[in-house]
Order: structure tokens, then C-alpha cells, then sequence
């Protein structure tokens, strides 16, 4: 099983990076110039050049966090960052079109298969830029968009001006505000009214060159009545030096629309992964984030839902595996502002060769939210004498009407399960190994098949050498 | 350093920090200004008596001056060195001599008078004790800061209930306590009265073979804002705690319940829990829960949390009325049970009769 599962994946089987034949390259470091270089290299309107200012004054001001790995988010060098890269002089929309040593990554990768087979649209973003793209006809006629950002700004400016920042302002946090002083990239889709969009789109983003920055921005708006599932994927190489990935997703479920966002990071054991992820669901809304967190040095990401109208509902399924020298610092927020509002979250992590897996939560139900319920699983599974685990979950409740529970265990993998595996003939690397595939099953059911494989054949490589 | 420099010294703690999140320290300072120390607290009178009337034996008394020159590094080093600043005159030591066995609980009371107070308890409990301890604090000063560090010695089985039942003001209380080998404690904090309570309690259990038991029943009513922050720390092997925790939110009030339970590397067999139980009685009663876990141990029987919410059951409800009661005194039954489920684990029949005795007032307030 596991020979089969290093053929299919090999070592960090993304960990390659090719020449680096970059078209334009800013710079190490950020300054208002910088900002301003972005905005005109891309030929924004007015509107975007002064937000992205304003946002940059904001993370210059602004302190880190002083909370979480304090200790790990000082050692990012701000000034030793790429914050635009561009490798691809325009986004394509025929795959022979895009350079050849960028398609030969993205070949490697899969992603051309995977959208023969089973995609509605996919975009594919390799450094600061998106380099291929390209939606299904029919769904084009149905009137639904699905554009890179940067397109989408110049072909949808009302739209964009009208959500862009509107769940996530610039203001909202440090790693915010940098996005939207630098951001490049990302996709923007809008569903229109009561359509359903029936096969996933995929985003994959890809950083290639040492100490980069990507900022990519994604925006999401699914009209009344409408669905979408939306995937994305992320790698890098494996260099000695650190890489800064920080994205800010903004979804808006308008009445009776369903969102699902689902996420694969698998970035390398270099990769800052900061991001920012935020819904707002309106009336009988449902917003699914479906979040699984393997690769990078530090995550913190914490997908969360405003449930605004009346009925909406949210669901957080995410799974972190933490390895030697990573911190996985997810979670989920969820705030019920109005009533009959219902949200789930079921969090699942492992740590393993001195990994840390953090679970930190916020659920709030607002003084005038009636009858809201809310639900909060945590597990987590220490597999050996070095790793760590913590759970930090803040629950808020002002209406007395709300029904709220959280719980939260932490174990090892239990003898008795292990000994009737092993019983019936596997190895004792293959019984760890099936009971971690067990113990992600929750969030493994709710990706794509292919995804699911994927993340199965992920897990078995990572729980090699875990026995002895 | 003395503790008033020490104190002056530190900076103001972060709202980042869970224990100052929802109660910043200058809310809780007795003049707002973080800056001052003040002085001429006045020393609080205190009587030590059993259950009966009669006088608690030699073996356990109070001293006038505190054996204990070092504090215990895990507590927090704020509010620790400012109430220790302000109890320079007001040091005591509850000594408690080697086997000493009590059938009937002991009451420590602390009544403040109606000024500024603080005191600093040295708890030194020998090896192999059994007994009861309430710590009831009445009066209607306008702040009391409590300390109450020590240790509880190797093999004693201790219920140790504390009752705050100020008549107004802010109760400050600090607890650092180590749990000694094989000692069973249970640590019971029964909260109503004063109009702001901030409690920061803690446990090491850095011997093997501890046993803990940390049960709350608060009260809130009005404007009251009953802050409590609880730590166990597993350090040794083969320890045991759990944290039984119940709230019940009336009126404007709002009750805080943080916690953090942390297995250290090397606690091999520890077996951790904590809940939070919140009621809420009223539209503007708000209740808020952060039950932290930390584990660094991967070879535990258990470590786990949890936390609910929720109005008073309508099933619940509508079967006590369907069997006389009318909707006040089902929900007033409701309440009393939800609270006496904690209360009746604290200690034994005898001391369960006086705390229930002692609290029908407050239930009253409560449900009224």
C-alpha cells in the first residue's frame, strides 16, 4: 500500500521548481511605490490604486498579531519578499498557448487531465498571475462568470467595486490589509440567478520562485437560488528559504445560494500560509468551507461565516496534519446575527515527528439572533511522544434561546484497533496508516472523488517510518 | 524586588490573553488607575469555627504571618503581585498540622467591613488530612483581593469550597496550588453577590498520582459580570482532573468560564476534562466559554472538553407542570437542580445541607 502510495506521490511529489523565466520581477521588499507599480502595471482604475494605498498604510501601521506562533510570524522578513512576479504575459485560454516550462508544471501537476474530466472551469495561477483559464461554453451562455481577478476587474468593473472587500475589508487584520495592498490574481465568479453549476471549478495556484509572495484575491458571489463548488489546490518547491502565501477569499451567498469552497494546501515545509477566508450567507443561504491542511511551515487559517439571514446555515469541515517542523494553526468562526441560523464545525487534526496542530474557534450568537443552534467537534490524534496539540475555542452567546455544544477530545490511536488490523494481516504501517484514512473520512467524503484519492494516497506517504 | 516594584514594573496585560479577554485588569483595579498601588487596605476579620460553632482544634488554625516566602511561578504575575503589594500587612497562613482528620467541615470566615480589603493566604496542609473547608466571604467592601497559594499535602483528601457572598463590589481572587502525591482534592467555587467577581485559579498537579476535582456553581443576577479562569497543569504522571462547571445567567448579567487544561510532555497516563455548563435565564444575560487544551503528551487515558449552552428545557418544563407545579416554581426547581448538580459534588452530605441552607436567598434573586 504505501509503495503504491510513493509511486502515486512520491516525496512531496510538488517539491520540484523549474528555471525561473520570469517576465518581470519587482524588487525584494514593500513600499507605496511598489503598491502603486502593481496597480499601474495592471491598469486598475482610480478606485483600486486608492484602496490598495490605503490597505498599505494599514499593514505598515498595524503590529503582527500577538497572538498564536508569535515566534514563527516574526521570523517573516517583510523586506526580503517578491510581491510581483510575472511569468506569462497574458492568461490564456488554450492550453497549448501557455509557456512551456509553465504547462510542463501544471502537467505534473494534472491539472489539464482533471479539467477534461471532471471540471466546470479551471484556473491555473502560477506566481503573481493566472496563466490559463478557461470555463465550460454552456455555462458561459448560462450567463455564469469565472475570470481571473484581474479580468474580472476589467471586465466586471461594477461588480467587483460593489463586493470587493465588502466581507473582508483591508482594515480587517495585518495579513488583509497586505493583501490588498499587493493582491494579484485569484479568481471571481458570479452565479447568476438560479443556476447551478453541477461539476466543480478549480483553482490551482502555484509558487515557483524563492521567497515569493502570492497574494492571491478570489471572490465568489452566487446569486439567489444559485450553487457552485469551488476547489483549489495549492504547491510549491521546496527551498531553504521561506515563501508567503496570504489570500483573502470573499464569498456571498444571496438568498437561497449554496456555496461550497473546498481546499487541498499541500504547499512545501517553507511556505507562510496566512490567509483570510470569509463568507457572508444571506436568507436560507448555506456556505460550506471544506478545508484540509497538509503541507506548509505555518498555517493560520481560520474559514468563517456570517450568517446574516434569516435560516442560513454553515458547515466547517477541515483536517490538518501537522509533520516535522510545522504548525497548523486552523479553525473556523461562525457568528449568528440573525435568528434560525444553524452552523456546524467538525475539525480533525494529527501530529506527528514534533508537529503542533492548533484548533482555534470563535462561535458568537448575537442578543437578537433567536433560535440559533450550533455544534463544534474537535478531534485530535498525537501519534508520537513529540508532537502537540491544543484547542482554543471561544464560544460568545447572548440570546438565551441559542442551543450551542462544543467538545473536544485528544488521544492517541488506540491499541485495540490497531491489534484488529493487524490480525487480519496488515502490517502495523498499514493499520496507522487505514486508521488515519478513518479518522479523515468525515472530510474526505465531502471532496471529489479524485481529491479524496489524492489526500488518501497523501496521508499513507506521510504516515511512512511512523511505526519503529 | 518587593511586589508593589515588581508589580509597577509589568506591562498591562494584553485583551489577547484569555484571562484579561473579557475583564481587562484596569476594569478590576479598585481605582481604574493601573498605575497606583494603593494603600491602607484594611485587614479583614476572620474566625475559624466548625460546622457546630464549636472551635476548629489546634491542629488547623490560622497564623498571623506567612511561612511561604516563594510563589508559585505558574500563577499570573499581575494580579499575584499587586494583591501581595496591597496584603503586606495582611499575610496569614492556614496551617494545618500532618494527619489531621475532621468529621465535620471547618468554616474560615472573612467578613470585610465596608472598606477596601485584601489578604494573602498561605495554604500549608500537611500529609495524610482529611477534612472539609468552606472559605465564606461576606461584607460589603467595595474591593477584596485574595490570594490563596500553597501546597496540599501528600495523600490528603481535601474538599476545599470557597462562597463568595459579598454584598456588593469586586471580589479579586487569586488561587496557585499544588496538588501533592496522591492527594484528592476537590476545589468547589460558589460565586454570587459581589457585583464583579474575577477569579484566575490554578492547579499543578506536578506529583504522580494526583486527583482533582474543580467544580463551580455561579450565580449571576443584575448587573453582575462573574469572571472565572481556571488552569490545571498535568505535570506528573498518572494524574487525574476534571472540571465540572455550572452557570446560570439571569438579569443583565454575564458569566465568563475560561480554562485551560495543559498536559505537559512526560504526564504519561493523565486523564483531563473539563465542561462548562451555561443557563441562560434572560433576554439580556449573555455567557461566555473558552475551554483551552494544550497537550504535549501523546501517551494520556484522555484528554478532552466541551462546553454547552441553552435555555431552560421546555420538556423539562412542561413535565413538572404537567405535574402540579406552576411555570415559576418548575423553573425555579429547573435552575436550583442545575446548580446543586455541582453543588452536591463538592463535599459531603453535612457541608451540602449548609451550602443549600446558605444559598437560598441568592436562588431567589436569581429567579426573581
Amino acid at each position: 500500500m504505501t509503495n503504491q502510495a510513493r509511486d502515486a506521490v512520491g516525496d512531496y511529489k510538488a517539491g520540484w521548481h523549474d528555471p525561473e523565466n520570469s517576465t518581470i520581477r519587482f524588487d525584494a521588499g514593500l513600499s507605496e511605490k511598489v503598491v502603486r507599480d502593481i496597480s499601474e502595471l495592471k491598469n486598475e482604475p482610480e478606485w483600486m490604486t486608492e484602496m490598495r494605498v490605503k490597505a498599505f498604510k494599514h499593514f505598515d501601521e498595524r503590529p503582527m498579531p500577538t497572538w498564536g506562533n508569535m515566534s514563527m510570524l516574526n521570523e517573516i522578513n517583510f523586506d526580503k519578499i517578491c510581491y510581483y512576479l510575472r511569468s506569462s504575459k497574458a492568461t490564456e485560454n488554450d492550453w497549448e498557448d501557455v509557456p512551456e516550462d509553465i504547462r510542463n508544471t501544471f502537467d505534473r501537476l494534472g491539472i489539464p487531465d482533471a479539467e477534461q474530466k471532471w471540471l466546470s472551469g479551471v484556473t491555473a495561477q502560477y506566481e503573481s498571475e493566472a496563466v490559463y483559464h478557461s470555463i465550460r461554453e454552456d455555462l458561459q451562455k448560462q450567463g455564469v462568470i469565472f475570470l481571473d481577478m484581474d479580468s474580472g476587474l476589467r471586465e466586471h468593473e461594477d461588480l467587483v467595486k460593489k463586493w470587493f472587500g465588502s466581507v473582508v475589508p483591508y482594515s480587517d487584520n495585518k495579513f488583509s490589509a497586505l493583501n490588498t495592498a499587493v493582491w494579484s490574481g485569484g479568481s471571481f465568479i458570479y452565479v447568476p440567478k438560479g443556476v447551478h453549476v453541477e461539476l466543480p471549478v478549480q483553482a490551482y495556484f502555484r509558487i515557483n520562485a524563492k521567497n515569493m509572495g502570492q497574494f492571491e484575491r478570489t471572490l465568489i458571489i452566487a446569486d439567489e437560488g444559485s450553487s457552485i463548488h469551488y476547489v483549489e489546490g495549492c504547491t510549491a518547491p521546496t527551498y531553504s528559504t521561506d515563501s508567503l502565501h496570504s489570500a483573502v477569499v470573499e464569498l456571498i451567498a444571496l438568498p437561497g445560494a449554496h456555496i461550497r469552497y473546498s481546499t487541498v494546501q499541500n504547499w512545501s515545509a517553507n511556505v507562510y500560509n496566512l490567509v483570510t477566508k470569509r463568507g457572508i450567507a444571506h436568507e436560507n443561504s448555506k456556505i460550506e468551507w471544506v478545508d484540509g491542511n497538509i503541507g506548509s511551515k505555518l498555517t493560520m487559517k481560520y474559514p468563517s461565516v456570517i450568517l446574516k439571514g434569516e435560516g442560513a446555515h454553515a458547515e466547517v469541515i477541515s483536517v490538518a496534519y501537522s509533520g516535522s517542523g510545522q504548525h497548523q494553526d486552523a479553525g473556523a468562526k461562525i457568528h449568528h446575527l440573525a435568528s434560525n441560523t444553524t452552523s456546524k464545525i467538525l475539525s480533525k487534526s494529527i501530529s506527528k515527528d514534533g508537529g503542533r496542530g492548533s484548533y482555534r474557534g470563535l462561535v458568537t450568537v448575537s442578543p437578537k439572533a433567536q433560535n440559533c443552534k450550533l455544534n463544534v467537534v474537535c478531534d485530535a490524534l498525537i501519534l508520537d511522544e513529540d508532537s502537540r496539540s491544543d484547542t482554543y475555542p471561544t464560544m460568545e452567546v447572548a440570546n438565551p434561546t441559542a442551543r450551542c455544544e462544543h467538545e473536544a477530545s485528544v488521544s492517541k490511536v488506540s491499541d485495540n484497533q490497531l491489534f484488529y488490523l493487524m490480525s487480519r494481516g496488515h502490517s502495523e504501517e498499514e493499520a496507522l496508516a487505514l486508521i488515519v484514512n478513518g479518522f479523515f473520512e468525515p472530510f474526505t467524503r465531502e471532496l471529489p472523488m479524485e481529491y479524496a484519492v489524492e489526500l488518501n494516497k497523501l496521508m499513507a506517504l506521510e504516515m511512512e517510518g511512523s511505526i519503529g | 524586588m518587593n511586589p508593589d516594584q515588581t508589580y509597577l514594573s509589568l506591562e498591562e496585560p494584553s485583551n489577547a490573553d484569555h484571562l484579561w479577554r473579557y475583564s481587562p485588569w484596569k476594569k478590576v483595579h479598585p481605582t481604574g488607575n493601573i498605575k497606583e498601588v494603593p494603600e491602607n487596605f484594611s485587614q479583614p476579620e476572620l474566625s475559624l469555627f466548625m460546622l457546630d460553632g464549636s472551635k476548629a482544634p489546634d491542629s488547623f488554625s490560622i497564623l498571623k504571618e506567612s511561612i511561604m516566602t516563594k510563589k508559585n511561578s505558574y500563577s499570573d504575575p499581575v494580579s499575584m503581585n499587586f494583591i501581595d503589594a496591597v496584603s503586606s500587612k495582611n499575610k496569614f497562613t492556614l496551617k494545618v498540622n500532618n494527619n489531621t482528620i475532621l468529621k465535620q467541615p471547618v468554616i474560615l470566615k472573612i467578613n470585610l467591613g465596608e472598606s477596601n480589603s485584601s489578604m494573602n493566604l498561605t495554604m500549608d496542609i500537611g500529609r495524610h488530612c482529611q477534612f472539609e473547608l468552606v472559605t465564606q466571604i461576606v461584607g460589603s467592601a467595595p474591593w477584596f483581593g485574595l490570594i490563596r497559594n500553597g501546597e496540599i499535602g501528600e495523600g490528603s483528601v481535601i474538599n476545599d469550597v470557597l462562597v463568595g457572598q459579598m454584598n456588593t463590589g469586586t471580589l479579586m481572587r487569586v488561587d496557585a496550588i499544588n496538588i501533592g502525591r496522591d492527594a484528592q482534592v476537590k476545589a468547589g467555587s460558589i460565586s454570587s453577590g459581589s457585583e464583579r467577581t474575577k477569579a484566575d485559579l490554578r492547579y499543578m498537579m506536578n506529583q504522580n498520582g494526583g486527583n482533582l476535582r474543580v467544580l463551580g456553581s455561579i450565580l449571576s443576577a443584575n448587573e453582575m459580570h462573574i469572571d472565572h479562569h481556571v488552569e490545571i497543569h498535568h505535570e506528573a504522571a498518572n494524574t487525574y482532573s476534571r472540571l465540572d462547571w455550572h452557570s446560570a445567567c439571569g438579569g443583565n448579567s454575564r458569566t465568563i468560564g475560561t480554562g485551560m487544561l495543559r498536559v505537559a510532555d512526560g504526564a504519561i497516563g493523565a486523564d483531563a476534562g473539563q465542561l462548562f455548563h451555561n443557563l441562560l435565564l434572560s433576554e439580556k444575560a449573555e455567557a461566555d466559554s473558552i475551554p483551552e487544551l494544550e497537550v504535549s503528551e501523546h501517551d494520556v487515558v484522555g484528554c478532552g472538553h466541551g462546553t454547552a449552552n441553552g435555555p431552560v428545557d421546555e420538556e423539562q418544563l412542561f413535565y413538572l407542570e404537567a405535574r402540579g407545579l406552576n411555570p415559576e416554581d418548575a423553573k425555579d426547581a429547573l435552575i436550583a437542580a442545575f446548580l446543586n448538580s455541582t453543588l452536591s459534588e463538592m463535599g459531603s452530605e453535612l457541608l451540602h445541607q449548609w451550602l443549600a441552607n446558605n444559598l437560598q436567598d441568592e436562588l431567589k434573586s436569581l429567579t426573581t
